[in-house]
Order: structure tokens, then sequence, then C-alpha cells
């Protein structure tokens, strides 16, 4: 057991080391990040000056401004383009060799990306954070709902890996990576919550969406930062939510993966 | 025999009967992948799809977006998804270059007699920005009569022209984007950065504030893809200087972005492998 654990944090350690080598596209993503940032401040900005009223389905511009920043603070933290990863791997045939290595697979590129997840909650998420709750002044509560979010985002994280692999499995039958790709973020990002906050979806839609999985990616954690979901029973049934969606997305593409790697055709080598 | 005597005798007819001919290799394989083609332009549509749903979801609960209606915000995102297309179909492999000139393949380019930025673009064509035009049409035609905004042959032909001016202003930058692999590692955050820029384009640019307006006009010049073109269209009382001059913008900027990248091109000296 020990041994496992060890191994697992060799891997995150080189990847921490691997991304932070690459300083200046660190600097250009923050760049990036902090332009879509002004984007959005000024697109909602003029959005709630048009709408007469200060409150819209119950969010100010306050809390949509800091739910969608945040939410972006959260997707660059959570993204790992494990899909990018695995299609790459396919296409020139080093999946072959990752998979007959003394690990799993689905193990292996986790933690051989979790470095990466480390560096950018550190680079991306926290000083989103930190600046947000300077600027807005106490409008993000700091009590137990900080505990919350964090169980909170481990079971989104765990989610939105699953989706990956299910995703990535696709892949193994498609061959095509940037479709495939392309139409999981399409749907992730809208579904989830991280383009639009669910509070503005009509209704139809709305009840559909939180039924599916995604929402539990985004909107369950920053409600719970934002002190919006309700007093501690509620708060525990979104975790209940969540902790549902792990078990079953994990089963799902557990399973999915072990169908479909037998799939496999390498060309060459 | 002297390159430039060779490179004199290259006209437009050579390199449009060539484009052909690497035109047709190129569709050729790529329809060997069928189900990576017909997934990809399904992957392309579901994106803009997802656009159109955002707006949709905006606009049900909001009147407007700073003084913009619902069909005007319609008719800035067709055209910049029109708009998009050549860079999307045409330049496409801008975003291989920094993988070529990392494991040193750029180098091939580098000895056809003719035109080495032309050959580089010329290679990829990419099928799946033909889906996102389609889109892009229905939803300028839907806005436009909508918004019951006139159809005569002038109007048109002003759509057109000022389509191509935003062409010019998105490929310029991802040109640039895509050459300042030349000299930096990971240039691809460049590119995708770029690529962030051009979805902010869809949005009109009054709704920031003064120094912004003046970023995005002058030293990021995103403004032009689609804000300044298509207020000749749609609010041609409001269309100034800035709106007119923007073919103009438009053809100077894909000037400097390919002068830059020939730059950049003519610098490389291979990986030594």
């Amino acid at each position: 057991m020990n041994l496992n654990i060890k191994k697992y944090f060799a891997l995150t350690r080189a990847s921490i080391i691997t991304s932070l080598s690459f300083r200046l596209s660190t600097l250009i993503m923050i760049f990036g990040n902090l332009l879509y940032l002004l984007v959005v401040y000024f697109l909602w900005k003029a959005i709630y000056a048009s709408a007469g009223t200060d409150t819209v389905n119950g969010m100010t511009f306050n809390d949509t401004l800091i739910y969608l920043v945040l939410a972006t603070a959260l997707f660059t933290f959570m993204e790992m383009y494990i899909v990018w990863e695995i299609g790459r791997n396919i296409q020139s045939g080093q999946i072959v060799l990752d998979l007959i290595k003394p690990m799993d697979y689905r193990q292996y590129v986790f933690w051989s990306y979790a470095g990466e997840l480390i560096t950018h909650f550190v680079f991306t998420f926290l000083p989103t954070f930190i600046v947000v709750s300077i600027v807005t002044h106490g409008a993000i509560p700091m009590s137990w709902n900080l505990l919350w979010f964090i169980l909170s985002v481990f079971l989104a994280v765990s989610i939105n890996n699953s989706i990956d692999y299910f995703v990535g499995g696709i892949c193994l039958y498609t061959e095509s990576i940037w479709g495939i790709n392309i139409m999981k973020q399409v749907l992730v990002t809208l579904l989830s919550g991280a383009t639009i906050p669910i509070a503005f979806f009509p209704e139809p839609f709305k009840t559909v969406v939180m039924y599916l999985p995604f929402q539990s990616i985004y909107n369950t954690p920053l409600l719970i930062l934002l002190g919006k979901s309700g007093d501690t029973m509620e708060t525990l049934s979104m975790i209940g939510v969540q902790a549902f969606w792990v078990v079953v997305m994990a089963l799902i593409s557990r399973g999915f993966w072990r169908l479909s790697i037998r799939q496999i055709t390498v060309n060459g080598g | 025999m002297d390159n430039a005597v060779i490179r004199k005798r290259k006209g437009l007819g050579f390199y449009l009967r060539i484009y052909r001919k690497i035109l047709a290799q190129d569709i050729k394989s790529k329809m060997s992948y069928r189900a990576d083609f017909i997934i990809s332009t399904v992957g392309m549509i579901c994106t803009n799809i997802a656009g159109f749903v955002s707006f949709w979801i905006l606009f049900r609960n909001f009147p407007s977006v700073g003084g913009w209606g619902y069909y005007e915000m319609l008719f800035l995102y067709g055209f910049s998804l029109v708009a998009l297309t050549p860079v999307q179909c045409l330049f496409d492999n801008n975003w291989s270059l920094r993988q070529y000139v990392y494991n040193g393949d750029f180098i091939k380019y580098c000895f056809r007699p003719m035109n080495l930025f032309f050959y580089f673009q010329s290679e990829v064509f990419d099928i799946k920005g033909l889906g996102q035009f389609t889109f892009g049409i229905g939803t300028l035609v839907y806005s436009w009569a909508k918004l019951g905004l006139a159809v005569t042959p002038l109007a048109i032909l002003k759509t057109i022209i000022f389509l191509i001016t935003a062409s010019l202003v998105m490929v310029a930058l991802q040109n640039a984007a895509a050459a300042s692999c030349f000299w930096i590692m990971n240039s691809f955050y460049l590119l995708d950065l770029t690529m962030k820029f051009r979805d902010y384009s869809k949005y009109p640019i009054t709704i920031f504030s003064p120094v912004f307006k003046f970023v995005f006009t002058f030293v990021v010049p995103i403004a032009f893809i689609a804000y300044y073109p298509s207020l000749v269209i749609l609010r041609p009382e409001e269309a100034g200087v800035l709106s007119f001059i923007s073919p103009f913008v438009g053809a100077l900027l894909f000037y400097l972005s390919y002068k830059f990248w020939m730059y950049g091109a003519l610098k490389y000296s291979g990986t030594g492998s």
C-alpha cells in the first residue's frame, strides 16, 4: 500500500515540475483569464444595466459576477484536457506502452495530471478567490461553507474525470478526437452553468439540467461557496447528489472503458 | 537558375492551379477518415448551437445588452461566424505550425520553389468550417429578416465587403499568434488567447469602458471583426469613420501579419536533425 502511494506521488511531483517549467505559458494563461474576466464584467454590467431591476432570478449583479468569475477559475483548475491526452496517445500508439505499465492506465493518467491540478489551484483559483473575496467585501461567507466547498470540489473533480474517461472511451471507437472533445466541452460548460448561471435557465430546461450530472461539477460547489445552498440539510443533500453522480459516473465510465479498450487498434508503432 | 528569376514567372494562375491540386489531395486523405469528418462537423455545429442557446437564455431574462436587442446580437453572432470561415477553412494549418517548428519538419516547406506562406497554408483545408459557415449564414439571414432590413444589391455588396474585412482581421491575428512560435516555446497559449479574443468580438464594443474601447480598437483590434463592419449594415446612422476605413484596416493588418510570419519563417534554421 505504501509503495502504491509512493509511485503515484512520484508522478504527481513530476507533473508539478513540468508545469512549473512553462513559466511564459502560465503567464499568458493568467493574462488570458484576466481578460476574460474583464469581458465578463463589462458584459454583465451592460446586461444588468438594461434589466431595470437589481435582482434577476434571485441573483444580483455581484452574485452573478462572483459566480461566473469563480466558475472560470474553477474551470481552469479542473479542466485537465485528459481526453486530448488520450486522443494523442491513441493516434501515436503511445497508449499501448502506457497500458502495459504495471499500474492501472486511468490511475496513471490521473496522477500524472494531478500535479497540474495542484499548480492550477495555487496559481489560478486561489488568487482569483482571494481577489474576489477582498473586492466584494465579504460577499463570500467565510465559515463552514468553505469546508463543504472543498469536499464538493473533490467530488466534482471525480465526476469530471469520469466524464473524461467516458469520452476517451468513445474516442477509442471513433478515432476522432477533436469533434468528440469539442462536443463534450460545449455540453459540459453550458449544462454545468459555467457560461450562464443555472438560475437563469428557463423552466422546463432548468429542471432537465438539474437531473443531469453536469450541474454537480460547477453549479453545486459554487452555490455552496456563495452560501446560496440553504441550511446544512440542503447543503448535505446537494453533496449527496454529487456523491450519487460520483458513483454512477465512475461505474459507467469504468465499465465502458473496459469494454472499449479491447477495441483499440494501433497502426504501426 | 537564379531564384529571383523563377519567382517572377509565378502569377496568380500558377498558385490557383497548385492550390487546386493540393486541395484535392487533402480532401482525398480527409475522406478516408469519413467518421472523423462527420463527427467534427457535428461537433462544430454543436458549438454554434450552444452559442445560440446562451443568447436565447440571456434574452429570456433580460430585454437587451447595452441597448442591443436579441436580433441585433444574433446578427453580430452570425456575422462573426461567417467571417470566421476563411480562418477556419484555409488557415487551419497555423495550429500545427509550432509542432512543425519544434520537430524540424518545417524545413520541408522551405525547399519548395514557391511562396512559403502560401505552401504552408494550402496544405490543410478544414472542411468542418463549412458546417459553421452554413449555420452562420442561417443566423445572419434569420436575424436580417427579423430586423426587417432591406434586401438590396447594395446592402448585399456591403455585407460581402465587410465580411471579407472581418475575415482579414481574424486571419491576421491568428497568423501573428502562430508565428510567435518561431521565437517562443508553447505558442499554443497565445493561439488559444487569440481564439478567446475572437469569441469576444461578437459583443458590441459599446458595452466596454472607454479604456477598453480604445484597447479593442487600436491595440488588439477585435472590434474590427464584427462590431465596426456590422454597424454599416445594422445601424448606418451610427457608423463612423472607423467603420468605413475597416476594409483598409483589415488589409493592412493582414499584410503586416504576413510579413511577420515570413520574417519568422525565413529566420528559421531547422533543428539540425
